[in-house]
């Protein structure tokens, strides 16, 4: 069924044979919008439209065909031979392209413009004036005023984001009108909020460790904002914590600095990334189980420590104590009063640590008899309460059905319901994998199984890291993260003979688990349950609590049914945050002592995992995957364990869509979380774009003759005076000057970039091909090899350049590197605070000085931006020949290859494996092809025997090095 | 003309009379220098020789470039115009100077500041006589930066990856051979990077036959 809304939208937007742009509420639907629209546009004039969404493609084929099979569709993908190609231009129906392509295809001709009568964008927010996709537009509607252009968006506050960036987008495209729907637009709201599905809001209370971990993150990136604003370099009133949860946040911040980036100092960098890394920190606690979250954190420790601002703040090592707490406790045997198990444990470790002895002897006398003494690990594991709170309203669910089965009310539900599956909805397939795990075997045995994989990843640490372990050098925070404790010596040592006791006691019970696997695996008939005994330590203990929290929920849960009634009268899911706003004033953030009491020892007993309650058929689906679950699977209990505003969206439109459908949804939040925070957050900022949007289209200078005063817009900026302008496009224009047309080979793979697009703008014609040597051949003389500032820095480092320098000069008269800035960002290296007193080798000015030491026939151009490019090539091609494509094709191939007519190596290769593959050792240039030729993928490369390998590399001493260097055991962490 | 015998002078930078008064000197601490009959303003090396050029200069004497150019002859290998970027508005003098530089075989280097413009002129000097490797990629050869080097050639995969995989799988011939499951599984690794990850690694090099 086709909503009203969407109708709406369609027949606004077809008003307008120019075509039209259209920002809807992210979760509208956009596929079932556009194949409404696919389907009334090619039965109203039946012709030929082009449809370019950048990735997805195939997945959107299938998508718009499921949803009208009818269509007819085509996708074009660079494996397409030219001349099926060409047909499909030509066949008047819908094709799918990635812009990449069509715009090769339009510049080779192999696309004719009179064919296309439409170009459709799904992308409108990522679109810019020099991208590719407003150079296609550009081309099309030179050579055919008729064609409308249609952009659609899903993204409102991506669309406001920079100055006017939808008036620029739109100018860019040749659209006059722009659409806007958001949720709260009356139409929509009426339909949507018509017959609301029943809403059951949960607030799950955080464990009291969670809750001192997202404190103190919060406290640390407080910390990080305010150090922030005192460099006085970005605007304060974006810098809010609030913010700080989105990654719109980053380009918030990278927008103001970009252009300063030079200018800014090591600590601010930093900051900016542990922002990021922060953000993850606090997604993550939600998302991921106690045991995963240590592990993220140990690895972040390893991976960053020697870097990051954040790391030394006081309120980190909360979040790395808290975090560890919620898997195990450390204990001093003489301090606990349990037991047996625990004997057994520092018995082993004991053995252990003999070695060990006398090095703590050294450091720190006084520690050396505790370690005497023993200690005690204890498994905390604790759980995440939602698991309890999923399983618990799965319960409920199976209960009431058979209460209503048995009672004849069945009917109803069986027969629309198919087989009654309840979806579960998360964020990512992590996150539904472990569920799913949880439900079918318990989740102690998820954490329990969590748990085993992290001690045993200690334990293979050990034998390869012992010889260099790198000493932190104490806490190096910059002093403002507001207490960074002075460590003095003493308290060091006792600090890290601790640690490694405890680093013994875990190695202590990995290697009892990895025991009891060795001694399951061999007698596995007559002692089914050694595991468990490693691991009785804290039995019987922390039941009292698990009880409490589950009393708790049923609490908060009753609340919400209570109000059922009510809130299903207003409904709009958004709204349920203020009703329970008493409630997240009820949960005050615990205050941990330091000393852990025994009774967070969190350890329920095996039993309580029994089946012996009956579950419904449950399906997980992650959020991420982007897959119309909801209209596949036709659920009518829907449990939202990750809330998110998109998929609410899609729950209204589902249910809007199947009227006579009864729909209940449950939604899980952690009570008083970021995650609340941020759902609700999410939503205000919507409203706010779109505000801002309809502020913006109410004072937007739309040319009225767009096709002409749109090209005069983008000229005039970009080329004063130039004599050029007449040539806009390489044939248009009417007047044919005087003047040669300029011509410029460009490499294929260079469609990433703006710069064909701008040198087009600027009236060059623009040879696609693919190049083995530059990038942009413009006479017979000159190649160049463009560089942005980010891929000079790496391709230096990777060699890269060098030999693509190699090359240049071998084949070229005069070979040149195109330094281009970007125009947003500072125009020059470094600081001057960055270069130093001494020449160094890391240097970018030594790296270049020994470049061009080398090649001293490499000439350099310093681009300040895309259009000084354009317009230095244009100076530069003044007085020489224009270049030869054949020839350039031929350029630098190895003649055994020879040139396959319309040649599209670019497209035809895995990119990212062939550069993967270079990058490892005893690969060289000379023998990557013939690797390539002789083995499939690099998973196949992955376990080729050495033999072979020596065979396709010509040599058993490369390949040794290459099967060293797969097969080497990682140097694990700690 | 860089006649000058002896093996001192070698070992330093020759500045002609004309920069006499240049600030930039002050910057020139890493190699020594002396005053010489020079046609080029900074003689770096048997080869090699620079010009100073400051973009503000430029667009006083807009044909001074060429000039000083011209009298160069063909005496060097490297000839260096070494453009000081002192002009807000840069577009059209670089346009120039580059043109300049390019059509009469000299190499542009631009530098934003008096400290930059000297510590090309001392790199240039210093490295005289330096072999290539430092910029034909061979980079640490241990273990971590090289696995973090290939791994990080797939987009978004950053150093925190890398260690997660690394510990998670052991070695690098198990990641490329991991299953999507198994990639997802690990913390921090989202869909995103799990498909770029597993197609980098199980879709063939080439595409199509």
């Amino acid at each position: 069924m086709v909503l009203k809304f969407h109708e709406q939208i369609v027949s606004d937007l077809l008003e307008d044979p120019n075509g039209g742009l259209v920002v809807l509420s992210s979760g509208l639907s956009l596929p079932k919008l556009l194949s409404c629209f696919l389907s009334f546009h090619s039965q109203s004039n039946g012709s030929h439209v082009l449809l370019l969404p950048p990735h997805l493609s195939s997945s959107l084929k299938s998508l718009l065909l499921s949803l009208s099979p009818d269509l007819p569709l085509s996708e074009i993908t660079a494996d397409l031979p030219s001349s099926n190609r060409l047909s499909l231009y030509s066949s008047n129906r819908i094709l799918l392209i990635s812009p990449r392509i069509l715009i090769v295809d339009l510049l080779t001709q192999k696309a004719q413009t009179s064919l296309i009568s439409g170009i459709i964008f799904l992308n409108a927010h990522s679109l810019s004036e020099s991208s590719t996709e407003s150079f296609i537009v550009r081309i099309v509607k030179t050579f055919n005023k008729n064609a409308s252009v249609y952009a659609f968006s899903d993204r409102p506050h991506s669309m406001v984001s920079g100055f006017a960036k939808t008036e620029r987008t739109m100018k860019s495209l040749f659209i006059k009108k722009l659409h806007l729907w958001p949720r709260f637009q009356v139409n929509v709201s009426e339909e949507l909020e018509r017959d609301p599905p029943e809403v059951v809001d949960i607030r799950v209370p955080m464990s009291k460790y969670m809750v001192g971990i997202q404190k103190a993150i919060v406290e640390v990136m407080d910390a990080c904002l305010k150090e922030m604003r005192k460099t006085n370099k970005v605007d304060v009133e974006d810098l809010t914590v609030e913010n700080g949860l989105f990654k719109s946040f980053d380009e918030i911040v990278r927008r103001q600095l970009d252009p300063i980036w030079h200018t800014l100092g090591k600590k601010t960098k930093q900051l900016v990334s542990d922002l990021k890394t922060l953000r993850k920190l606090l997604d993550y606690l939600v998302r991921y189980d106690a045991v995963s979250y240590l592990k993220y954190l140990d690895t972040l420790r390893v991976s960053e420590s020697f870097r990051s601002v954040w790391i030394f703040a006081e309120s980190s090592y909360k979040v790395f104590d808290y975090a560890k707490k919620r898997v195990y406790l450390f204990a001093r045997s003489d301090d606990t009063k349990n037991n047996k198990p625990g004997k057994k444990v520092s018995g082993k470790k004991r053995k252990l640590n003999e070695d060990d002895n006398n090095n703590d002897a050294a450091i720190a006398g006084t520690s050396s008899t505790i370690t005497n003494n023993g200690v005690v690990l204890q498994e905390v594991l604790e759980e995440s309460p939602k698991w309890k709170v999923l399983r618990e309203i799965l319960e409920e669910i199976e209960e009431e059905r058979q209460k209503q089965a048995s009672s004849g009310e069945a009917l109803l539900d069986v027969e629309e319901d198919n087989n009654g599956i309840i979806l579960v909805a998360c964020k990512d397939e992590r996150s539904c994998m472990q569920l799913e795990d949880c439900i079918t075997n318990g989740s102690q045995k998820v954490m329990r199984d969590e748990w085993q994989k992290y001690l045993l990843s200690k334990v293979e640490l050990r034998g390869v890291q012992a010889p260099q372990k790198k000493k932190p050098k104490g806490p190096k925070g910059y002093g403002i993260l507001d207490g960074v404790v002075p460590v003095t010596p003493a308290q060091n040592a006792e600090v890290s003979s601790a640690c490694k006791q405890e680093h013994e006691a875990l190695l202590a019970a990995a290697a009892e688990i990895k025991r009891n696997q060795a001694k399951k695996e061999k007698d596995a008939a007559e002692d089914p349950e050694p595991q468990v005994g490693s691991r009785g330590l804290g039995k019987g203990k922390g039941r009292g609590r698990t009880r409490k929290g589950t009393a708790r929920t049923r609490h908060s849960k009753n609340n919400d049914a209570l109000n059922d009634t009510e809130v299903a009268k207003d409904d709009r899911p958004e709204i349920h945050g203020s009703e329970n706003e008493g409630q997240l004033n009820e949960i005050k953030p615990a205050v941990i002592g330091n000393g852990v009491p025994g009774k967070h020892v969190d350890r329920i007993d095996d039993a309580k995992t029994d089946n012996s309650k009956q579950l419904p058929p449950v399906h997980f689906h992650a959020l991420e995957r982007d897959q119309p679950i909801l209209d596949v699977l036709k659920p009518s209990v829907i449990i939202v364990y990750h809330p998110d505003m998109t998929f609410v969206r899609e729950i209204e439109v589902y249910k809007a869509e199947n009227p006579g459908k009864k729909v209940k949804v449950y939604f899980l939040f952690y009570d008083a979380s970021t995650e609340v925070q941020k759902f609700e957050a999410s939503i205000r900022r919507e409203n706010g774009a779109f505000e801002s949007l309809i502020r913006q289209k109410s004072m937007m200078m739309i040319p009225v003759d767009q096709n002409d005063l749109c090209l005069g817009v983008n000229s005039s900026s970009e080329l004063q005076g130039s004599s050029s302008q007449n040539s806009i496009t390489r044939k248009a224009g009417g007047r044919k000057d005087a003047e040669k047309e300029m011509k410029v080979i460009v490499d294929m793979r260079e469609f990433m970039s703006s710069l064909p697009n701008v040198l087009h703008q600027k009236g060059m014609r623009i040879i696609p091909v693919t190049l083995e040597v530059g990038d942009y051949v413009l006479s017979p003389l000159i190649c160049v090899e463009r560089k942005s500032i980010q891929d000079l820095f790496m391709s230096f480092t990777s060699g890269r350049l060098y030999h693509q320098v190699e090359t240049m000069v071998r084949y070229y008269r005069i070979p040149v590197l195109l330094i281009e800035f970007s125009q947003d960002k500072s125009f020059s290296f470094q600081s001057a605070s960055d270069i130093g007193d001494d020449v160094t080798p890391t240097n970018i000015i030594s790296k270049l000085s020994l470049l061009v030491l080398h090649f001293p026939r490499l000439r350099i151009i310093w681009s300040r931006s895309l259009h000084a490019t354009a317009e230095i090539f244009a100076s530069l091609k003044a007085n020489q020949d224009e270049p030869d494509e054949t020839k350039a094709m031929r350029v630098g191939v190895p003649s055994e290859e020879g040139i396959i007519e319309n040649d599209v190596r670019a497209e035809n290769y895995n990119t990212s494996a062939v550069e993967f593959l270079r990058r490892l050792p005893g690969v060289t240039d000379s023998n990557y092809r013939s690797i390539m030729d002789g083995c499939k993928s690099l998973a196949e490369l992955a376990l080729l025997p050495i033999e072979n390998l020596a065979e396709l590399m010509g040599g058993r001493k490369a390949a040794q090095t290459l099967r060293d260097f797969l097969d080497a055991k990682y140097p694990t962490l700690l | 003309s860089s006649s000058s015998n002896s093996s001192q002078s070698r070992n330093a930078i020759l500045v002609s009379h004309r920069q006499k008064g240049n600030p930039l000197l002050k910057h020139i601490r890493n190699v020594r220098w002396a005053f010489a009959d020079i046609v080029c303003d900074y003689l770096l090396g048997q080869n090699s020789c620079a010009l100073y050029l400051s973009l503000r200069y430029h667009l006083l004497h807009p044909d001074y470039l060429y000039y000083r150019i011209r009298e160069l002859q063909k005496n060097f290998k490297l000839r260096v115009v070494l453009c000081h970027v002192d002009v807000e508005d840069v577009v059209k003098p670089l346009l120039e100077v580059t043109k300049t530089a390019l059509l009469h075989d000299c190499t542009l280097l631009c530098g934003w500041s008096l400290e930059e413009c000297g510590r090309y002129l001392e790199t240039i000097k210093v490295y005289e006589n330096k072999p290539a490797d430092l910029i034909q990629g061979q980079m640490d050869t241990d273990y971590l930066s090289r696995l973090s080097h290939a791994l990080t050639t797939v987009r978004h995969v950053n150093k925190t990856d890398v260690v997660t995989l690394g510990s998670t799988f052991g070695s690098l011939s198990s990641i490329m051979d991991a299953s999507m499951e198994d990639l997802a599984r690990c913390p921090g690794i989202g869909e995103r990077k799990v498909k770029r990850l597993h197609d980098t690694f199980h879709e063939s090099f080439k595409r199509v036959v």
